[in-house]
């Protein structure tokens, strides 16, 4: 259960970032996770109301971007996503290919209002 | 209107402690290690069969993390070496503040080398940097060759990974080559050592490889 650690962090930063460029209430938290860091969504989302409550991000939707690990095959050059069980590459059979990415876990930007009172971007889709 | 775009890595706060637990090391010139894996994998009897033989020559102390209780601690109290245990009560995985708490009344002896024993979790304490120089997993073959696949963040990036109980090979359905070849895809330049505590098998190694990465440390802080 380290979606509560992830969550406080996450809204630590977002609030730091806030404070930073003015902004008084922030509507939006983008992130990027990747799934190496196997992180629950639902349970993800429930921190995040916890952690929110009270603060200037208490009104905040947290918009998720997945990422994914990759295998670069050695052999034929064939660039692959993880399947279910089998790792060895889908061209050629080959089992020595590396592992790429999907460990993100980082916070990519916040929407807001600024302390004027001004509206943030539109509903994160 | 306001979009503000930024990138920052969601634990730079632990980070940022992590950073100055390892400059701590640097300026004493000690060498962390950071031992993660699964409850149950053998973390402890790990460190119980390679403490005696590194306390040969090098001066250890441990850090060691559990959820409740003290056992593990006075397990490696029993080597004669100090050791300080860090309870998380409850808590799934250490973090670089909590070891810095520990590391106060570690840091009263002069060491070369401190072994953080992790949570036993195979998933969460890999997410929290401590300070340590290098991560060791412990994957034993009463889990599964499938756990590579399953906790990929475990070994992705590490520097060893000791594949322990070999002993009980024959007794299990642990297909050694996939759970390594799996390892060498996620890690292709990972140490990966079998062994057993309870024989004795591959012990030597372990020890040796941290001897020569404490070793290589400690020659580059000597040089000029």
């Amino acid at each position: 259960m380290h979606e509560f650690a992830i969550a406080r962090s996450l809204v630590d930063a977002a609030i730091d970032v806030a404070r930073n460029a003015g902004v008084s209430r922030i509507t939006r938290i983008r992130c990027r996770i990747g799934d190496l860091q196997q992180v629950d969504g639902d349970l993800l989302g429930d921190a995040f109301s916890a952690v929110c409550d009270g603060t200037v991000c208490e009104a905040a939707d947290l918009c998720i971007e997945r990422t994914h690990m990759a295998f670069d095959c050695e052999r034929c050059g064939t660039t692959f996503l993880v399947g279910e069980w089998d790792w060895s590459c889908p061209g050629c059979g080959e089992s020595g290919s590396h592992a790429r990415g999907g460990d993100e876990l980082e916070l990519i930007g916040i929407d807001g209002e600024l302390n004027d009172g001004n509206q943030s971007a539109p509903k994160c889709v | 209107m306001m979009e503000i775009k930024v990138l920052r890595n969601v634990f730079e706060k632990n980070d940022r402690a992590a950073e100055q637990n390892r400059e701590l090391f640097d300026r004493r010139h000690i060498t962390c290690i950071n031992l993660l894996g699964g409850a149950g994998s053998g973390k402890t009897a790990m460190l119980e069969s390679i403490v005696p033989i590194l306390s040969q020559s090098l001066r250890v102390g441990v850090l060691e993390g559990d959820l409740a209780t003290t056992r593990d601690a006075e397990r490696i109290a029993a080597l004669n070496v100090p050791v300080v245990q860090l309870l998380t009560n409850g808590g799934c995985h250490l973090n670089a503040t909590l070891v810095q708490h520990g590391l106060e009344a570690l840091m009263q002896h002069e060491l070369d080398l401190v072994i953080i024993e992790n949570v036993g979790n195979p998933i969460c304490p890999a997410n929290f940097d401590l300070g340590e120089h290098l991560r060791m997993s412990v994957l034993s073959v009463t889990e599964g060759d499938d756990k590579p696949q399953k906790y990929p963040l475990l070994f992705k990036a590490v520097q060893a990974v000791l594949i322990t109980k070999c002993d009980l090979l024959p007794f299990v359905d642990f297909d050694i080559e996939r759970a390594k070849a799996d390892i060498r895809r996620l890690n292709p330049t990972a140490a990966i050592l079998r062994t057993s505590s309870q024989r004795g098998i591959g012990i030597e190694d372990v020890a040796d490889w941290l001897r020569q990465i404490v070793n290589e440390r400690q020659s580059l802080v000597a040089a000029p």
